[in-house]
């Protein structure tokens, strides 16, 4: 069971360690902006968080896709 | 909460569970096919009583205790992590970028480790019990966090998750009683991929609405979310395609 967590955290801390940075940045910018930003940016913080992370999960890939062809050429 | 409603809140902890129930079955089948039924299905009891104690406690303390605003952000949060991490592998496999999962060399990976362990005929199969024990705790402990998630929105969320959550551990226990093979034919990447736009639109949601964030629609909000993520999730599956056309099958660990 401890082998089993450990694998999760370590899956999410070093493997995927920029993906989980990348969202926790986004949370706490979205949580700033919709606690100060005034109205507007309060009611649209869901859309904005959303696309924050679609943004995130394409430039993660786009990174991913390019590491591997590294890998694999060298 | 009338039938249909029911059955709409209970549909995504549904899929969400029986993709980990079909990894867990995989495990126990092989232990059952090697080593004989008695000590898996103890070990599987045993792992459902723990995981149900853990729920209960868990699941209900949270619901019950922590504040509402702030159960969302932490659940919102939590989705999000393993929810678009899920999604990644999800969008890398179907690229080619790393290896697809299959159950059946999982099965048989597993039926060879198991038969070079040798079983002793006299006594209790311990190994049998302890490997069952194991595989259905820990893809248990996801299908908890599934229906702790799904239920974070009070009491008759937590209600129909658990509904779906049970009802998928049956079905696939049935089939896989039924088959007596792993559940090859479960388009487990296909599930994973949509549970994993699932757990993260659920996220967004969730985060937001810890925010006090009006959705347009409320929840159902949820399905232009889904949406979002799936067509990204296509395109960046294409993207990957174009950057490597004939695919990589690295490491996870290496990309």
């Amino acid at each position: 069971m401890l082998k089993g967590v450990w694998e999760n955290v370590y899956g999410l801390l070093v493997e995927d360690g920029q993906l989980a940075v990348g969202i926790v940045v986004s949370l706490v910018v979205i949580w700033a902006a919709a606690t100060y930003g005034g109205s507007a940016l309060h009611e649209n913080a869901g859309w904005l968080l959303l696309a924050l992370l679609l943004a995130l999960v394409v430039v993660n890939l786009y990174a991913a896709g390019h590491n591997a062809r590294h890998k694999i050429s060298a | 909460m009338d039938l249909v409603s029911l059955l709409i809140a209970a549909t995504p902890a549904f899929i969400a569970s029986a993709v980990e129930f079909v990894e867990a079955t995989t495990i126990v089948l092989a232990v059952g096919v090697t080593r004989g039924w008695r000590a898996p299905l103890l070990g599987t009891l045993a792992a459902a009583v723990a995981l149900a104690v853990i729920i209960a406690l868990l699941g209900v303390t949270l619901v019950n205790v922590v504040p509402e605003h702030a159960l969302k952000m932490f659940v919102g949060s939590l989705l999000l992590l393993f929810g678009l991490r899920w999604l990644r592998k999800a969008i890398l496999r179907f690229a080619g970028i790393i290896a697809l999962h299959d159950e059946e060399v999982i099965y048989q990976k597993e039926l060879a480790e198991l038969r070079a362990q040798g079983l002793s005929r006299s006594e209790f199969d311990k190994v049998g019990a302890v490997v069952a024990f194991k595989a259905v705790l820990l893809e248990g402990l996801e299908v908890a966090f599934i229906v702790i998630a799904f239920g974070a929105g009070g009491t008759q969320a937590l209600n129909a998750a658990i509904v779906g959550a049970i009802a998928a551990g049956i079905v696939v226990i049935l089939l896989g009683i039924a088959l007596r093979h792993p559940l090859t034919m479960v388009p487990e990447n296909w599930m994973k991929f949509g549970v994993g736009a699932m757990l993260s639109a659920f996220g967004v949601f969730w985060f937001a609405e810890g925010l006090e964030v009006q959705w347009p629609g409320d929840a159902l909000a949820l399905l232009p979310i889904i949406g979002a993520f799936l067509i990204v999730s296509y395109l960046s599956a294409r993207m990957l395609a174009m950057i490597l056309p004939e695919g990589a099958h690295v490491n996870a660990r290496n990309v």
